[in-house]
């Protein structure tokens, strides 16, 4: 299926080559941010607030500064003076650096410790005393909307509620119109908990301020370099710290998963800190202060409806959905687009029309809103029309299958315009979800699943067949703070034709180091092994808006694919002059031109390069380097067809994940290997919030469960055994037709295994259960139901 | 975070002795296990202190001890607590809501606590508040009968067998299956 037009040697796309950089990870060798030593580094560690709602009264330090080679206590006040105690959030909302007065969620930072060793910072933190008066919190995002509720708010001038915005999109009036006289009309209500992206590395810095050169060198772990440059410039110029003093390089990133997009404050302090005193300052979070204080995701209370004919046709759908962003809107989308890319929610099924309206509230949690291992939303949209899509099948008793076949959009109805206003570039979910029918034998297992009903045994089977919105994205609508988001890519090919490439993305476990390097090897046919690739040094990097919702591949690849296109026109001219015939005359192998009808009458690529720096012809630019910003001309929309077979312990609500059959489709595949690499963890990370992962928090707003003791992420002892496969749908807009395909997995997975175990329980008449489904969750339902 | 727990028990001491004890301060603090008394600032406030210890987390709670009602005429009283975790991880607030009653010459006491922690604690402890709740209220129990009889009250709760009782509450030692 998968076709490679180059040779093993060259490694161009299609080839599982082994992964460059695995080499230096699986030796220990990786960098890391809290790798990085400097010489009279200061390390800071931060006072965190035990309560979601108090004023500060008093932080006294005096016992701190006593702890030996703690140098400074640094507060909101301190920042205060030089207007650093406050920083915008990407959604232009604003968030507090450090406290000068009021905690608004627990875990937030209090103050901040300095000292020579990490573990007298430690200490130093222990023996900081602040005396606070502890406030009731708004922890429920409904009663946050309530009258008689606190305004949380009160640093915003004229702030009399919670509410943050609404936004709306689609056809209500006529939305409205269809379900008023349609046969059928589901709802259901249902919650997307509030997760974390939980990434082994936790986040950190060294901040290093060079008093002399009047130069910041940020070392940390940001998925963005570039954009974090210009936020920094923007937050701290008028201290004079401009943009061309700034250097942000992210070193190896240890998983990123959107949790490394945002600026925390402790970047904000160290900076401050390194800025003021002219020393280095390293800050790396604990486990717990990352998972309780570092940006959530998700969270959002949605429902869900359906109209249709009686038999099966879907004819609209309405969503309503109330967002908890916590204490501020930090969420990091583009700009224009407050929920996201939610507005995908149709799903991949044709109808005329659609309804969707959110409203996002301030709440005393920690803020966030991060695009986990997913494009802005994606998640919660796909969850919402897959749930609502097999409750309407049940109400039409439909098989679910059958029903999605009877509803998706033709393959040859692409490009597609969606109710909502996007235009879906290409597809063929019949032939995903046929594929996936046939791996897992779909209608024995619906015989076994009737005869074990007659035995009272609870089997389940579910289904998702999602579509997925991702390469973000066009600069007409697409920017983050103004800076719009293409990317970029810049090859220079040596004299003896070996390459460098540099990128505006920036790898977390991605595996760019191969994928762009087999990219250009496609182009160009100089040999992958033989092409470097570099990310996340702004000092040598082209510009570009980093690596998250699955937009290197789409934006960056193109780039790079771009770039090299425009090499090999160079190419084409040089091996021209060298055979002594016309550019037509020339025909291209990867690896070659050679003269049409005398193939023995060739020029390598690498004697092409070396002419370039040797014996280029004369009025052509000597040297052999390109560089592209690409802006794509749309977003690309991979797709998927996921089923999931559940065995469910009707005593004890266990349930065990029998079989997983995943069929995508992310167009053009450049490494099937690191496909399958991404597919595997996306499915972990799906099933997660499927039936492990929730922050809860109690009535007060303390976290119940911020230690990975209590918060549970799955590990492959978890993992049920992944059966992956493919269709090829190429994106007909993009250079190498490839779509992304790293959120994929954990954008479809969830609903497919919350249909399965709905599936089970559905004799007893339970036609929903909110995630992360749990062995008590089940039980209580089935208590509930009478099942003995 | 908060439990509430109702514990009835009887003493072979008669009312007005029991209710003596009750509400002297420095008599009822000590039988909180951890707990000691530390200073006095009117007739109804009572400084004091809390050490408890939560498998690996140990909390030192100053705090302030108030008497809310003292009716000596119908045998009631509430007591209120609240506490400030000494290296600023958290508080904890307890209300006491105790009943004499005169039964067969001893005295019937009925004790509701309302326990709310915050901070460090709830986060750890959420799935042990209960189980410590009942402990310490157990302890005082035994505490507040022994002080009666005369006999020594143990000061510390013993969180050897706190945890001790709770391992084998998870796996069923002590408990019939």
């Amino acid at each position: 299926m998968i076709q490679c037009k180059t040779s093993k040697a060259i490694g161009g796309m299609g080839h599982s080559l082994k992964r460059k950089e695995d080499d230096r990870f699986i030796q220990g060798k990786g960098n890391y941010v809290d790798d990085i030593k400097l010489p009279g580094m200061l390390y800071m560690d931060i006072v965190r607030s035990p309560y979601a709602y108090a004023k500060i009264l008093k932080i006294d330090s005096e016992a701190a500064m006593k702890v030996p080679g703690v140098v400074a206590v640094i507060t909101g006040k301190d920042l205060a003076q030089y207007n650093l105690h406050w920083m915008p959030t990407l959604m232009s909302d604003t968030q507090m650096v450090l406290p000068t007065d009021t905690v608004m969620y627990q875990a937030q930072e209090v103050c901040a410790v300095i000292a020579t060793s990490r573990y007298a910072a430690r200490d130093g933190r222990e023996a900081v005393r602040v005396e606070y008066e502890k406030m009731k919190p708004v922890i429920d995002p409904y009663k946050a909307l309530d009258p008689g509720a606190p305004v949380l708010r009160t640093d915003k001038e004229g702030k009399k509620d919670n509410h943050i915005w609404n936004w709306k999109v689609g056809d209500k009036e006529k939305t409205d119109k269809v379900f008023e006289t349609a046969d059928v009309v589901v709802k259901q209500q249902m919650h997307i908990p509030r997760i974390h992206v939980a990434s082994i590395e936790t986040c950190g810095c060294v901040a290093d301020y060079d008093k002399v050169k009047h130069h910041l060198t940020m070392y940390m772990t940001t998925q963005a370099p570039h954009a974090i440059r210009t936020v920094i410039a923007l937050v701290a110029g008028h201290v004079g710290l401009s943009e061309e003093r700034i250097r942000v390089v992210s070193p190896d990133i240890g998983g990123g998963f959107g949790g490394k997009v945002p600026v925390y404050p402790g970047y904000v302090i160290a900076i401050a800190v390194s800025f003021l005193v002219g020393k280095p300052v390293k800050w790396i979070e604990d486990r717990t202060e990352n998972l309780q204080a570092d940006s959530f995701a998700r969270d959002y209370h949605i429902t869900a409806e359906m109209a249709g004919t009686k038999d099966g046709k879907i004819l609209a759908t309405r969503f309503k959905v109330l967002a908890d962003h916590g204490y501020t809107d930090a969420s990091a989308n583009p700009s224009k687009f407050n929920t996201g890319l939610f507005s995908i929610a149709t799903g991949s099924y044709d109808y005329g029309t659609s309804f969707m309206e959110a409203d996002a509230v301030y709440t005393n949690k920690p803020p966030g809103g991060v695009a986990y291992r997913c494009s802005f939303r994606v998640t919660e949209a796909v969850h919402a029309i897959e749930r609502i899509t097999d409750r309407f099948a049940l109400a039409v008793g439909k098989d679910p299958a059958e029903l999605r076949m009877q509803n998706f959009i033709k393959k040859e109805d692409f490009p597609w315009k969606s109710p909502t206003g996007w235009t879906y570039d290409s597809g063929d979910y019949h032939a995903g979800l046929q594929k996936a029918m046939d791996a897992i034998d779909y209608a024995g297992l619906r015989k076994e699943q009737a005869e074990k009903r007659k035995k009272g045994e609870l089997m389940g089977i579910g289904i998702s067949t999602f579509t997925e919105i991702v390469g973000a994205g066009p600069s007409k609508d697409f920017d983050i703070l103004g800076i719009k988001m293409f990317d970029s890519a810049e090859i220079r090919v040596h004299p003896t034709g070996k390459a460098i490439a540099r990128f505006g993305t920036k790898s977390q476990g991605q595996g760019h180091e191969t994928t762009y390097a087999q990219i250009i090897a496609e182009e160009l046919g100089i040999p992958a092994e033989n092409i470097q690739i570099e990310e996340g040094d702004t000092d040598t990097a082209p510009y570009g808006l980093g690596t998250y919702a699955s937009r290197s591949t789409p934006t960056a690849g193109a780039a790079a694919a771009v770039a090299a296109r425009k090499l090999r026109d160079k190419a084409r001219k040089i091996a021209a002059y060298l055979l002594e015939v016309s550019e037509d005359d020339l025909e291209w192998e990867p690896g070659k031109f050679s003269v049409k009808g005398a193939p023995e009458k060739s020029k390598t690529i690498q004697e092409i390069v070396f002419a370039s720096y040797t014996n280029h012809p004369q009025g052509m630019e000597a040297g052999f380097e390109a560089v592209h910003y690409y802006d794509p001309p749309n977003l690309t929309f991979p797709s998927g067809a996921y089923i999931c077979v559940v065995d469910v312990d009707k005593e004890t609500g266990a349930i065990n994940v029998r079989r997983f059959v995943a069929i995508d489709d992310c167009g053009h595949i450049i490494n099937p290997m690191i496909v399958q690499g991404q597919v595997h963890g996306g499915l972990t990370q799906g099933i997660a919030p499927a039936m492990y992962e929730e922050l809860i928090y109690d009535e007060d707003g303390n976290i119940l469960n911020g230690t990975l003791m209590d918060y549970l992420v799955p590990t492959a002892v978890e993992s049920p055994k992944w059966e992956t496969g493919h269709t090829v749908t190429p994106s007909p807009h993009h250079p190498i037709g490839a779509k992304g395909v790293g959120e994929s997995p954990t954008v479809g997975a969830p609903p497919a295994i919350a249909n399965a175990i709905v599936d089970a329980l559905s004799p007893y008449g339970i036609t929903h259960l909110d995630i992360p489904i749990t062995p008590f969750k089940v039980w209580k339902a089935l208590q509930e139901k009478g099942v003995k | 975070m908060t439990t509430t727990i109702t514990k009835q028990f009887h003493v072979d001491h008669p009312v007005e002795e029991t209710w003596a004890n009750l509400t002297d301060p420095n008599k009822v603090v000590v039988c909180v296990p951890g707990a000691s008394l530390t200073g006095q600032v009117d007739d109804n406030n009572y400084k004091g202190e809390v050490e408890m210890k939560f498998g690996p987390v140990k909390a030192k709670y100053d705090g302030l001890v108030t008497f809310l009602e003292r009716d000596s005429a119908t045998k009631k009283m509430k007591l209120k607590g609240v506490g400030t975790d000494s290296k600023g991880k958290g508080g904890a607030e307890m209300v006491m809501d105790g009943v004499l009653t005169e039964k067969d010459g001893g005295t019937d006491v009925n004790v509701t606590m309302e326990v709310n922690i915050s901070g460090m604690l709830a986060q750890f402890g959420s799935r042990l508040i209960n189980d410590v709740s009942n402990q310490v209220i157990d302890q005082f129990i035994n505490n507040f009968k022994n002080q009666l009889a005369g006999k020594e009250v143990e000061g510390n709760l013993n969180a050897g067998s706190l945890m001790g009782g709770m391992v084998k509450g998870l796996f069923g030692g002590s408990k019939k299956a």
